[in-house]
């Protein structure tokens, strides 16, 4: 019994670690990308990677776009996680799931449609389009994890900091959202990492110029398989584990502020 | 003519969705007074001080302060500070930044502030502990915090939640002190919850005795204590034997009462002959010895030693009841015959 | 009685913005996919005179009012729009194009009315007349029909030639549907695994959990581009252990995208269940135990009704996401292992066949928000529970 959980186990972990412990080493894989045991080491797909003007493009593009549309899905997400917040009835449940919708609608059907409005619109192959797009699939994160943080706080604080005296602006701004903000932080390190990741909508309503880092190793994986990709999922990697530790260490914090 | 009160509460009601919680209730509160509302758990003392303070609206009924009507009034606006039940200090400011909040909000200038922030903490023994946050205080510390923070900016009315419930039986004993201190120093009007009936015995001008969302009595200590006018208030402010009977007849030096047991009794107040009454008899009115007016036979039940006094159950023709004896009655023993007395005086009769 | 729903108004304000933002960004493409998918304007663009002068006309001969409106359409309708039109009525009806170009011509030459049937004695045939007619609504199943290899014929809805569309939702729901059956496989197991172990054991667990889960869906392609690709790790593994004398072929096979597909959706099934389960009281199983239950029997009559709500919600959540892939089957799949989001892309992107893309993907919409839907209502019971 004991001897088959443990094989069971530690074949989930081989499936599920397996990849990632692959793809590290490649990236200083002297050789070619395809060449799997490895040949040699080098820096030189870092090289690339850095040096090539259409990567470089695509690595700033991906922070450009990455931040800005947090930045707004956070904006909107946590306004609207205030105003929903403690509210009840059928409205609400509505305009939650509507809120909720852009994480299960799949990204080519958003695509498509986004393409038809932004004809209209002329955003399309702007940056202020992708912009939007990426923030319209990054507000469900916001809105949950902001709304799971205003949960977490006290309304008898509040009325705390109105018995001695702050009006209600003051008391959002001194008590709720410093309270709440490990949570926002949260919600935007969440868009952003979905933004970063991002390729299907990116693939409609981004022009040669706004190219990200994700699409430009979509394409580069179809098409020409170059070795610098494997540098590129290294950097995507090393981002995602700062992420996670950011994200982590914020909920640790938050977890030790409310104790 | 008596003044104006201070803080007015008329035939105010509050329901959340269909139940009632607070009905037809009506307090009036003067300036510099210390009022307690005592009542059991679930009565509606937090429900009232919460809309005295702003925070919720009554569903009928008005709410006054000298003299203006204040329903409207935003809670920032109402100038009282209120300690919460469970401390609702903003975790992620230190003490001082906690106790200094209030003195922010008005705008008060840095030196001024920190002077008065650190008088405060001194005032809860708080001193050394200035820049933790709340989270590294104990719960008795927390609650310091809260009394210093809503202390601090002088206000008209100050709101008390509960406000010693976490603290051990010294710390109790000294902020209770320091409380009263202050009321009286700075001529605070102090509205303070309880359901600990000795606190509120020990440091209320009044007492508001709650039940179900109604004033069942409203009096100084003493007539609460003496004079209860329910039932409910003589069982719940300190202890109380009831005695039911019925009203035998009634003249100028007192009325007697026939007990169920068959015992009679005389009391002092005036009543209709023929009544069915409860008497109230405190324990520690009871004495050993057949002297006085009102004697019964009685066998002792149990004792208990309470460290400065005995607490020893009786059963006699009045039922059995308790009685609390000086420690000169140590030789007691439990199944001996006794003698007990009261005098009329020490009876307060309610109708059953 | 505003004070009294200044609240209700505050709360309004906060949350309108992002009302707005979606409503324009969110809901309005996706209602014009809607529109896009149904609507049919080519030919009543072009005659907008004679789609009036039409109205209640009995199909028979042609009336003098419906040849004018028609003269009068051909003066005024852009050369662009008309062409459009045309091309669509010519392939409904072969010879309206010769019809209409001497007609226009004739046409063109002066300013008054214009006797049709004399210009060309086919203006008496109501057949060409019909054709306009049949075409004129603005809305139209078309595409509907053609997502779902179906077709208008003359008397009522029928099966197109080929199957097509047909083919790749069922494969699509096919796939998706053994990837959930795979991962609640394997992930009902793991997750009990994870509840039974402590220490630094479940944190090894849960962090091979997360870790896959936080990784780029692009990474894990690449990385699965090169376990699979031929000659590849797995390959080899396979071949050794199944004394084969050739490599398994993996990359570019249904087999390969289903296997990484599986595991990109395996986290959130596992953390579906595992939130389940490490809710339950820790001592149901030892009580189980202690009342005769075998561990099998303990296992089916007590952990697994109570892991089922996680399974379903995990089932729907995985089934649902897997239905809108598209980069990784476009990545590791052949051409036969494409979903239907696949198709979705191609015809937009490749063929600019807008209608026919928003036709697929009104359906795919549809399907997803259903179980979405479900999955919500779900979760929040389970939130209330
Ligand atoms: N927001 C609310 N919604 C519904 N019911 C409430 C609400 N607040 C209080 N109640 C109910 O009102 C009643 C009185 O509550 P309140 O908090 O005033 O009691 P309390 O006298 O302060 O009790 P305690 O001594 O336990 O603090 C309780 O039965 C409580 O359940
Ligand atoms: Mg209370």
């Amino acid at each position: 019994m004991g001897a088959i959980k443990t094989v069971w186990g530690i074949l989930c972990v081989l499936f599920l670690m397996g990849p990632l412990i692959v793809v590290l080493p490649i990236a200083f894989n002297a050789g070619g990308f395809v060449s799997f045991p490895i040949q040699g080491w080098s820096l030189r797909w870092f090289a690339v990677l850095f040096g090539d003007p259409g990567w470089r493009l695509s690595i700033w593009n991906s922070l450009i776009v990455g931040l800005a549309s947090s930045a707004l899905a956070t904006m909107l997400g946590t306004l609207a996680a205030l105003g929903l917040r403690g509210r009840v009835g059928v409205p609400v449940v509505l305009a939650r799931m509507v809120f909720l919708l852009p994480m299960a609608t799949p990204a080519v059907v958003l695509g498509v449609g986004m393409q038809l409005i932004y004809a209209r619109l002329g955003l399309g192959s702007t940056y202020a389009g992708l912009i939007i797009g990426h923030a319209v699939l990054s507000i469900p994160f916001t809105l949950l994890s902001v709304t799971a943080a205003l949960a977490s706080v006290d309304r008898g604080v509040e009325r705390a900091a109105a018995s001695l005296g702050a009006p209600p602006p003051t008391v959002l701004w001194l008590v709720t959202l410093p309270m709440a903000l490990p949570g926002i932080v949260t919600g935007f390190v969440f868009a952003f990492a979905n933004s970063l990741d991002e390729v299907v909508l990116t693939i409609f309503l981004a022009g040669p110029n706004q190219r990200t880092l994700a699409r430009q190793m979509f394409l580069q994986l179809r098409d020409n398989l170059s070795p610098a990709i494997a540098a590129a999922a290294f950097t995507f990697i090393i981002a995602t584990i700062c992420i996670g530790i950011t994200g982590l260490w914020l909920q640790h914090r938050r977890k030790r502020m409310m104790a | 003519m008596t003044p104006a009160p201070f803080i007015r509460c008329d035939g105010i009601a509050k329901s959340f969705g269909t139940t009632r919680v607070i009905d037809n209730l009506a307090l009036d509160i003067f300036k510099g007074e210390f009022v307690s509302l005592l009542g059991p758990s679930g009565s509606g003392k937090t429900t009232l001080l919460t809309m005295i303070a702003g925070f919720e609206r009554p569903t009928e009924g008005g709410i006054w302060l000298d003299g203006y009507r204040i329903d409207d009034l935003a809670p920032h606006k109402r100038n009282m500070g209120m300690v919460f039940q469970n401390y609702a200090l903003f975790p992620h400011m230190t003490v001082a930044q906690n106790v200094g909040f209030p003195l922010r909000m008005r705008r008060m200038g840095r030196a001024d502030a920190q002077a008065r922030v650190a008088r405060a903490l001194e005032m809860v023994e708080l001193g050394a502990m200035a820049d933790r946050r709340p989270s590294q205080l104990s719960g008795g510390q927390q609650q310091r915090v809260a009394l210093a923070r809503a202390l601090v900016f002088e206000p008209r009315v100050v709101l008390m939640d509960e406000p010693l419930g976490a603290l051990d039986k010294r710390l109790r004993e000294q902020m209770q002190l320091d409380i009263r201190d202050l009321h009286r120093r700075l001529g605070l009007t102090i509205v303070f919850v309880t359901h600990d009936q000795s606190e509120a015995l020990t440091m209320s001008d009044r007492i508001a005795v709650f039940n179900k969302g109604r004033i069942e009595q409203i009096d100084t200590p003493a007539a609460v204590y003496d004079r209860p006018a329910t039932r409910f208030v003589a069982e719940f402010v300190g202890e109380t034997n009831m005695l039911s009977g019925r009203v035998a007849d009634t003249g100028p030096d007192g009325t007697a009462v026939d007990l169920a047991g068959g015992l009679r009794i005389r009391v002092r107040q005036p009543l209709e002959p023929g009544r069915a009454v409860s008497v109230c008899l405190r324990p520690e009115r009871l004495h050993l010895g057949g002297a006085g007016v009102n004697v019964m036979d009685c066998r002792v039940t149990d004792r208990v030693y309470m460290g400065d006094h005995l607490r020893v159950a009786l059963d006699g023709a009045a039922g059995p009841i308790i009685a609390r004896l000086p420690r000169s009655a140590d030789t007691i023993r439990e199944g001996e015959a006794v003698t007990a007395s009261f005098a009329p005086e020490d009876c307060w009769v309610l109708a059953a | 009685m505003i004070a009294r729903h200044l609240p209700d108004l505050k709360a309004a304000a906060l949350v309108l913005p992002l009302v707005a933002f979606l409503a324009v960004f969110f809901l309005w493409p996706l209602a014009s996919i809607f529109t896009t998918a149904v609507s049919d304007t080519e030919v009543s663009r072009a005659f907008p005179e004679l789609g009036r002068a039409i109205d209640g006309w009995d199909g028979q001969a042609p009336t003098p009012a419906m040849q004018q409106a028609l003269v009068a359409d051909i003066r005024t309708t852009p050369q662009a729009t008309m062409g459009d039109a045309v091309r669509r009525l010519n392939s409904q009806t072969s010879g309206f194009r010769s019809l209409f170009g001497r007609t226009q011509q004739a046409v063109a030459r002066g300013t008054g009315p214009v006797d049709l049937v004399a210009l060309d004695g086919r203006w008496a045939d109501p057949l060409y007349w019909n054709t306009i007619r049949s075409a004129l609504p603005p809305y139209t199943p078309r595409f509907l029909l053609s997502a779902l290899d179906l077709q208008q014929g003359a008397e009522g809805i029928e099966v197109a030639g080929q199957s097509v569309h047909v083919q790749i939702f069922l494969r699509t729901l096919g796939i998706s549907a053994l990837v959930t059956g795979l991962c609640a496989l394997i992930g009902v197991p793991f997750a009990m695994l994870m509840l039974a172990t402590t220490g630094w054991v479940r944190n090894v667990l849960m962090a091979s959990v997360l870790l896959p889960m936080w990784t780029s869906v692009l990474v894990r392609c690449t990385a699965w581009l090169i376990i699979l690709q031929n000659d590849g790790v797995l390959s080899r593994i396979l071949q050794t252990l199944g004394g084969l004398r050739e490599a398994v072929p993996l990359l570019f096979t249904r087999s390969g995208v289903i296997i990484a597909m599986t595991h990109v959706m395996l986290p959130f099934m596992i953390l579906s269940i595992y939130s389940v389960l490490i809710a339950m009281p820790k001592n149901l199983m030892p009580a189980a135990a202690s009342m005769g239950a075998n561990p099998i029997a303990a296992f089916r009559t007590v952990l697994l009704p109570l892991a089922l709500p996680g399974i379903v919600s995990g089932g729907l959540l995985v089934f649902m996401t897997s239905l809108g892939f598209y980069i990784l089957p476009a990545l590791l799949g052949g051409g036969n292992d494409q979903l239907i989001s696949s198709f979705v892309a191609e015809y937009a992107i490749r063929q600019a066949n807008w209608p026919l893309a928003s036709a697929l993907g009104l359906i795919l919409l549809i399907v997803t928000v259903v179980i979405f839907a479900l999955y919500q209502r779900l979760s929040t019971r389970m939130a209330g529970a």
